[in-house]
């Protein structure tokens, strides 16, 4: 495999992790956009856990859980009062946190402050493709599970869902706890892969990409981070060396304004994303709607 | 005497965040929707009034504006294309948001289509910026300089003094035209209820593309007044100045335009304050950590709904 | 034997208007009973107290011996009481089955959360499809219920209702908005639910339709308990017809 493939396609297994962790809240009605705060705090405590000089120099093996977990215990915490606001209050306090994270971070002398830190542990296609593919397929397994279907009932209706009998707020809390459970566990991998880690990677831009890919491909199936992921990761890339081909740098800068334009013109004709439960059915459940017919 | 300059600089710096803040607010209150479009026309404004002044749109402009427009005026075609330029894209903006907001299904997260879209306009419009005239800060030849004034041994800006002042003016004329004109009574029933606006005879699609074009103005004039006062403009100056805009928004409290002009100095005090005590590298934290408590504990912010603004207005 | 729900003394205030007004009676065990009364007279809200929308603020809510004082909306179910909605309030996004299963949910266990559902045909699946074939609706098992016209949707509502296996099934307004052979449907669908020995409450306009179904109607009006008794007798009672007459002038 070449250089530059194994790089994209670690880039693709990295963004498809992070966008599982902004869908599992999305898909339960939670706009999060504090992917950037799960990001730096699994990152950061991954290294440090890592790190033969600064930290604990634990093996990459325990340093890369140990971050999602600790991570996904502080996203539990934070889910109390973060959940007590809503809709746009929401979206503004998932954003303030991820500053408040960046901030913090920015100060703390013992993970390098604004010079970032390095990573010593080095994990390559072979740890992250697997990993990738775990995660996807919990993803779809905990869509399929009762959880799953109260997590949908949720987000469509939660008053509703709680009369017949789903635990509306334990459900969200898990959500969200599970989003910083991938989302850190997407920065610890970061770290080992690149072996070096800058709050400015995961700054208020990073988020919003990121929940915008995800709205992008669509939060009512499994099916849309995936494809979100890929298109976020290919298409750019796509363009980008289409754009050098035809010596147009154009094209090739123009990439980032023409997936802005892009979400625009989603949001106008088709504002459920690209995958869409009605679209789904109408590929796969055709065989069942006509055995249900005869 | 140190302190208290720092706290005249916080205020100075309170008035760029005032306007802005106020674009925010007034888009969230009638229309129920954070314009995430608002840093983008903030940056272009200030983008097109460096381009202007500064031969940003090549030799050929600067030479037609030479030859037309006294040295002394050229500020004011500058500003002028500004202002034209944010609110022709903000009306762009409308075509795409407040269009679409007919809820179908009222789950939880519709309400948030137009949010969406306009982060998708904030990366396209930075990125066609950054496509134009790269990443780098550009420095801006200002018509005004640096004078200051001082008063009581306390140094004033000239720029900021002006553009505190300005600020705060507009607000008041817009806080005047809302409560006793009749657009500002339609407005203020949309704000209430589109649909029952609408069965009263107010024109909502011909009224909303009005919120717009003010939101428009207001980033213009603060795109203008920041580039005056701080000489420095690049495609990224709406993203840091929008952000802790929101901040002293949710202070006041959503949909408070007098909330948000307090809301506007109090980040503006306390991210020059923070500066002062701990050094620049932490300013985000207070910031944004006052931001999470408010919205936490206190969601309607520090002035509620009720008592400067009378409900939303 | 003691009724299935008991009401005693419930009232509800919103703001300074008292909606629900010192409310009791009784709804035997597998009886069809009809809540009636003119628009406002507080029927939904009575419905929306009694499945822990909202506290009352004064009295008891008894079912099957059981008070629910202390039990929150989402664990009411577990006791016996499912309902549906006046507008139907379907999971737009969810398919026919899945809003079927969402109504199951009361049933399951917490470790029974994360048995997955949708990969092979498990027990819960099985029932839900077969609840819809009961209804006559087993063509549109996949299909996202957004898509689906509203005759097909009110009945799944009161199919999803029954998934949860209640002893008292709620219903609001059933039969709004179906045209003559769509309420016979619904109303061979409620008798059959009826004969399993599920005890119907119901909120309902249409009188003739009350009359075919229920034996007894509990009559409301500004909140208060007007009359309870048959529907016969209620066509009778004077202070019944006084508080239509009165709403029908109105409107």
């Amino acid at each position: 495999m070449s250089g530059y493939l194994s790089a994209q396609l670690s880039i693709l297994c990295l963004n498809i992790i992070i966008a599982y962790a902004i869908f599992l809240p999305a898909a339960s009605g939670q706009l999060n956009l504090g992917a950037g705060g799960f990001a730096i705090i699994g990152g950061y405590l991954g290294g440090w856990l890592n790190s033969d000089f600064d930290g604990l120099g634990l093996a990459m093996q325990l340093s890369i859980p140990l971050a999602a977990l600790a991570t996904a215990a502080i996203a539990f915490l934070l889910s109390f009062p973060i959940l007590r606001t809503r809709g746009v209050y929401m979206v503004l306090a998932t954003f303030a946190f991820a500053e408040v994270v960046a901030g913090i971070v920015l100060n703390l002398e013992v993970v390098g402050g604004a010079a970032g830190f390095p990573v010593d542990g080095h994990a390559d296609l072979s740890v992250l493709a697997p990993i990738c593919v775990m995660v996807v397929v919990s993803c779809f397994l905990l869509m399929s599970t009762r959880f799953g279907l109260a997590m949908r009932s949720v987000h469509d209706d939660e008053n509703v869902a709680s009369l017949f009998g789903v635990n509306v707020h334990w459900v969200r809390v898990a959500a969200f706890t599970l989003g910083g459970l991938l989302g850190g566990l997407y920065g610890a991998l970061y770290g080992h892969q690149y072996n070096y880690i800058e709050v400015q990677n995961w700054n208020v831009m990073f988020s919003i990409y990121v929940l915008l890919y995800v709205l992008l491909g669509g939060t009512q199936s499994p099916f849309g981070p995936l494809l979100g992921a890929l298109f976020f990761t290919v298409v750019p890339e796509l363009l980008r060396s289409f754009g050098a081909a035809v010596g147009s740098e154009l094209i090739a800068d123009g990439r980032f304004a023409i997936f802005g334009a892009l979400i625009v013109l989603m949001m106008a004709f088709r504002p459920e994303g690209i995958v869409t439960r009605t679209m789904l059915e109408r590929l796969m459940g055709r065989g069942a709607r006509e055995k249900g017919a005869t | 005497m140190l302190l208290l300059q720092q706290i005249v600089n916080g205020l100075m710096l309170g008035g760029v965040y005032v306007m802005v803040a106020v674009a925010f607010t007034l888009t969230i209150g009638m229309l129920n929707f954070l314009n995430f479009t608002i840093p983008a026309l903030f940056m272009l404004a200030a983008m097109f009034f460096w381009a202007t002044l500064g031969g940003g749109f090549g030799s050929g402009f600067t030479n037609l504006l030479n030859h037309w427009v006294p040295q002394s005026m050229h500020w004011v075609v500058a500003a002028g294309l500004a202002l034209l330029v944010a609110i022709l894209a903000s009306l762009l903006i409308e075509r795409f948001t407040y269009r679409y907001m007919k809820t179908r299904f009222g789950d939880a997260t519709e309400h948030a289509i137009p949010l969406v879209s306009s982060l998708g306009f904030l990366i396209m419009f930075e990125h066609l910026v950054i496509m134009t005239w790269g990443t780098d800060p550009l420095s801006v030849n200002s018509p005004f300089g640096t004078a200051t004034i001082k008063v009581g041994g306390l140094l004033f800006g000239v720029p900021q003094l002006l553009s505190l002042v300005f600020s705060i003016a507009i607000v008041w004329v817009l806080h005047i035209m809302l409560m006793h004109t009749k657009t500002g009574r339609a407005l203020r029933s949309i704000a209430e209820n589109p649909d029952t606006a609408l069965m009263l005879g107010v024109d909502v699609q011909r009224i909303v593309p009005l919120v717009y074009v003010v939101t428009g103005g207001l980033c213009a004039i603060a795109g203008i007044l920041f580039a005056i006062n701080y000489r420095t403009v690049g495609p990224y100056i709406g993203d840091q100045v929008a952000t802790v805009a929101i901040a002293g928004m949710v202070l006041g409290g959503l949909g408070n335009i007098w909330g948000a002009i307090v809301g506007g100095l109090i980040v503006g005090l306390l991210e020059v304050l923070s500066t002062y005590w701990f050094g620049a590298d932490i300013v985000k934290v207070p910031v944004w950590g006052l931001l999470l408590l408010v919205l936490i504990v206190r969601p309607s912010g520090l002035f509620g709904h009720a008592t400067i603004g009378k409900g939303k207005f | 034997m003691t009724a299935l729900l008991s009401l005693q003394s419930i009232s509800k205030r919103f703001g300074g208007l008292t909606v629900i007004d010192d409310v009791s009676f009784n709804i035997e065990r597998g009886t069809r009973s009809a809540l009636i009364g003119p628009n406002g007279a507080g029927k939904t809200t009575l419905f929306n107290l009694i499945s822990g929308v909202y506290p009352i603020d004064h009295g008891s809510i008894v079912l099957d011996g059981r008070d629910f004082a202390d039990i929150p909306a989402h664990r009411r179910g577990g006791y016996g009481l499912s309902r549906s909605f006046q507008n139907i309030r379907l999971m737009p996004h969810l398919s026919t089955v899945e809003n079927i299963m969402l109504g199951q949910h009361a049933r399951s266990s917490t470790i029974g959360m994360l048995a997955p559902l949708g990969l092979w045909r498990n027990r819960w699946v099985r029932e839900a499809e077969q609840l819809l074939a009961d209804a006559g609706l087993s063509t549109f098992p996949g299909q996202v219920v957004a898509d689906l016209p509203y005759g097909i949707q009110k009945r799944i509502e009161v199919v999803r209702a029954l998934a949860a296996r209640p002893k008292l099934l709620l219903l609001d307004e059933p039969a709004a908005g179906l045209n003559p052979a769509e309420t016979d449907e619904l109303l061979k669908l409620l008798e059959s639910i009826s004969a399993q020995g599920v005890t119907l409450l119901i909120v309902e306009h249409d009188m003739h339709f009350v009359s075919r179904l229920c034996q007894q109607v509990v009559v409301l009006n500004f909140g208060r308990l007007l009359f309870q008794g048959t529907p016969a007798a209620a066509r009778r009672d004077r202070a019944v017809l006084d508080a239509y007459l009165g709403s029908d002038h109105a409107a």
